[in-house]
């Protein structure tokens, strides 16, 4: 926001053409990558507006508390979809292992396990998953939809066959603490728990050789390649990265639920899937910024939330929640905000001929 | 152009319908234009083939070839000029249009349906019907069969065509035509997928088919098949005829000439082509051997070639396209694998398995491909200059954003790269500016050996001239440099010239042994 209201240099006087045709340019330039970013939070305010009109229970602390806790486990599962995204690849398999987690989760303590090594325990085998997704991308060459829509049936059916009863009740008071009821400076841990992730990922994104070269490898990976990247490797990482958070996410659904079961978490593959895409993110790779795929969560949950609330049944919330995908990817990567302006300009520009 | 056009008696009894405008050319092009945003592709194209003739089409890439193709299969339609067919004038609105004219195209990607059976292939889209809506295989089949007797063929119609060989899908695609009563056949570098034998027989069905009063436009870059099929061969350059030859009295040479061509005007390459020597880029090599390969090889492209590569010396790899040189280049850079043979940098045998051993002994590529291979569309300009040394830019991994910007804005002043920041996206930007950031790459990485692919494909006259001026830098400050390049006035900017024909070098060239006109290199070519 700053950028685009910190004072513009006088054009008007300068005669040459040529510097005040390069600031012209620049200014555009800056405009255009700032938009995406800008115009996400713009759409997040207004969507918090409608919210604060149609409800009174909406702008309360206990909602918004509501809100950001259950927005939280769809965040950490979008962070590490939105790295495998940025590198033209997708990972279906990620509900899947959040539920897998759950289950490892539950069993683990049952067998009476302490807490830290259950949680060290149940990260590694989802880390185990997200590197098998990388491997079989990588080295067996499976398109990614592939591979880890494959992982997602194997791991799906796995955590059947090792939950055995309907579902397994979570006691350990030490996870539960960890996971979901505790909190920092005031803060609830699940929310903590997101904010650092979010944080680490827009920092690695940013600033690290490892995101600069997911950029690179989604951008053109024959480039990256020919460049010297380890783009096998970096790819192998990236699932794996991925498979580690949708454990992390397992770890604060089965706090929060107190259970295991495998039939948590379904659906929530695509629904990260929607948050990194509504973020503006291309799936074609190389392009995106975490941060915005954090506010299409947020987007989305903020929605699911207000409709709950005015007491929209689950079915129709279903459509409006498709319509809302539609349109926030138009307007953000289709080229729908230039378009529409576009439209306008040039309706605008005929009437004042006519 | 009627000389050579035997009408054999069968032909009328088979074509009795058609007019046979005595004298007239079968297919007749004059002035024909088009131009796309930003280039004018075709500037005025004129010839005439006669009727049951082969006659060849040659130019380099982007000569205008394929454009020339696209219309004339009716995929896109000229800005100006007219094409006659059998003397009528004809406006093609699209491919079915065409078709229906009676010109048919056989590209080099074929365009069966490998999973339908032949029979189905060659009627595809007219299956023949039965009163009501079924199909009437059996005359299908003994149609497909009569159509593929035509070419010489004898394939069970019912199998798929993926069970066939490239050649025997070929002449699927023939019959095809012939069955949809082909008056003119473009055939569009038909040999390029096909091996030796099959080329043979390929060749025997297109004079059978020219003996049939089947007109044959044929596209190719080689020069023996030129003149072993060809009647008569017109030459395209930059968008016009560069030459209209019978094969019977030219020379291959002849051929190479007009394809390769003297543009360039003004420029230190045009030096040479009015008759001064062209001035070297490079200091001249010095005594001792940088890199070396023996016997290198790659299946199918490069055929054991040898070479040493001298310090300090600019070394060019001439071939026209095709030939091997981009391979060649490939293999040293670490883009390619070989198959055998032996590479060695500073005397010690080395195994590129990636481009990252190479660029690790110093070996950066300039890619023939700019946008598939050579850049990251909607990185800054910053990010692509530093992408291959992102190591000695980063402190634990981080990088130091400021030193990249930093180095990125010396490199962007250096080369004089029209940028309006190191932020800008190379996808903005022009193809020149492009390719100076990708050279910028490499000296930011310091490399010692810059393997250029084609170096100036697809940048303007002026872009050219910088990307020379800045290889001569490149090469006084030390460095080594290898050109691949299909334009015999870049290898004649050469301190020493490797001239390659269907994967091996033929020749080894010093500088001084080129003379101005490049004779030297071009009749090796051919």
């Amino acid at each position: 926001m700053s950028r685009t209201l910190s004072p513009l240099p006088p054009t008007s006087g300068t005669p040459s053409p040529t510097p005040s045709a390069s600031v012209g340019s620049r200014l555009r330039g800056s405009a255009l990558r700032a938009l995406p970013k800008s115009y996400l939070i713009f759409v997040l305010l207004a969507i918090i507006a409608v919210g604060y009109y149609v409800s009174d229970d909406f702008l309360t602390f206990r909602n918004a508390e509501n809100v950001i806790t259950a927005a939280s486990i769809v965040v950490v599962l979008a962070i590490g979809q939105y790295f495998v995204i940025l590198t033209g690849g997708i990972d279906l398999s990620v509900g899947s292992i959040l539920a897998m987690s759950t289950v490892l989760t539950a069993l683990t303590l049952q067998a009476g396990m302490p807490a830290g090594a259950s949680v060290m325990f149940v990260l590694a085998c989802c880390a185990l998953a997200g590197l098998i997704n990388g491997i079989l991308v990588v080295w067996l060459n499976i398109p990614p939809f592939i591979a880890t829509l494959a992982m997602m049936s194997a791991v799906k059916g796995f955590s059947y066959i090792i939950q055995s009863t309907s579902l397994i009740e979570i006691r350990d008071q030490g996870l539960i603490q960890a996971f979901s009821r505790g909190s920092f400076l005031g803060i609830r841990n699940p929310v903590l728990i997101f904010i650092i992730v979010a944080v680490v990922a827009a920092l690695v994104a940013k600033y690290t050789t490892f995101g600069r070269s997911l950029y690179a490898i989604g951008g053109n990976p024959e480039a990256s390649r020919l460049s010297g990247l380890p783009v096998a490797r970096n790819l192998i990482i990236t699932y794996t990265i991925s498979g580690v958070l949708a454990g992390l996410a397992g770890l604060v659904a089965a706090a929060q639920l107190r259970q295991g079961s495998s039939l948590i978490g379904v659906g929530y593959e695509l629904d990260a899937i929607a948050a990194v895409v509504v973020g503006g993110a291309s799936l074609m790779g190389g392009k995106g910024d975490p941060l915005n795929a954090v506010i299409g969560v947020f987007i989305l949950t903020t929605i699911i939330n207000i409709m709950n609330l005015v007491g929209i049944s689950s079915e129709p919330q279903l459509v409006i929640k498709g319509a809302v995908i539609i349109l926030a990817v138009f307007l953000s990567s289709a080229g729908g905000v230039q378009r529409i302006s576009g439209f306008f300009s040039k309706h605008f520009r005929r009437t004042q001929a006519a | 152009m009627l000389a050579h056009n035997p009408v054999s008696p069968s032909t009328a009894a088979v074509e009795t319908a058609r007019d046979t405008h005595d004298g007239a050319a079968e297919l007749r092009l004059d002035g024909v234009t088009k131009s796309y945003p930003g280039v004018q592709a075709l500037k005025g194209v004129s010839f005439s083939v006669s009727r049951g003739s082969i006659h060849a089409l040659a130019g380099q890439n982007g000569a205008g070839k394929s454009t020339l193709v696209k219309i004339l299969s009716g995929a896109e339609s000229p800005d100006g000029g007219t094409i006659r067919l059998g003397g009528e004038l004809q406006r093609f609105r699209d491919p079915m249009d065409a078709q229906r004219a009676g010109i048919h195209t056989i590209y080099q990607e074929l365009s069966l349906v490998p999973s339908l059976s032949v029979a189905e292939n060659i009627f595809l889209g007219q299956l023949p019907r039965r009163a009501g809506a079924s199909v009437d295989w059996q005359r299908m089949q003994a149609e497909a069969r009569t159509a593929l007797d035509r070419v010489g063929f004898h394939l069970d119609v019912r199998r798929p065509v993926a069970s066939y060989s490239t050649a025997e899908q070929q002449a699927v695609e023939l019959a095809k035509a012939l069955h949809k009563d082909a008056r003119v056949l473009l055939l569009d570098e038909p040999t390029s997928t096909l091996p030796l034998p099959d080329v043979e027989r390929l060749f025997t069905v297109l004079r059978s088919l020219s003996e049939q009063g089947v007109t044959l436009l044929y596209i190719s870059h080689r020069m023996d098949e030129l003149f072993s099929l060809c009647d008569a061969v017109t030459v395209l350059r930059d968008g016009v005829n560069a030459a209209d030859l019978k094969t019977a009295d030219s020379k291959a040479a002849d051929v190479v000439t007009a394809m390769v061509g003297k543009s360039l005007e003004g420029s230190i390459a045009d030096a040479a082509l009015r008759g001064e020597r062209s001035p070297s880029l490079g200091a001249g090599p010095r005594e001792s051997v940088i890199l070396s390969a023996r016997d290198l090889s790659e299946q199918g492209y490069v055929d054991k070639v040898s070479f040493e590569l001298h310090e300090g010396e600019v070394l060019g790899i001439s071939g026209l396209i095709g030939s091997g040189q981009s391979e060649l280049a490939g293999l040293i850079a670490g883009a390619r694998r070989r198959t055998s043979g032996e590479i060695r940098v500073d005397g010690k045998a080395v195994d590129f398995r990636a481009p990252r051993d190479a660029i690790r002994r110093g070996v950066g590529l300039l890619p023939q491909d700019r946008k598939a291979a050579g850049f990251i569309p909607d990185m800054g300009v910053a990010g692509n200059i530093t992408l291959a040394s992102l190591p000695q830019f980063s402190r634990l991994s981080v990088i130091q954003s400021r030193r990249d910007r930093g180095v990125a804005g010396e490199m962007v002043a250096r080369l004089g790269m029209k940028v309006s920041g190191v932020n800008q996206p190379l996808k903005t930007l022009s193809g020149g500016t492009q390719q100076k950031a990708i050279l910028a790459r490499w000296l930011v990485r310091q490399s010692r050996i810059l393997v250029c692919d084609e170096p100036t494909r697809g940048v303007d006259v002026g872009a050219k001239e910088d990307m020379y001026e800045l290889i001569r830098e490149f090469a006084q400050a030390g460095g080594t440099v290898v050109v691949a390049s299909s334009e015999i006035t870049e290898a004649m900017m050469c301190d020493r010239v490797l001239v390659m024909a269907r994967g091996q070098v033929v020749a080894e060239l010093d500088h001084d042994d080129i003379d101005p006109a490049g004779n030297a290199i071009l009749e090796r070519f051919a």
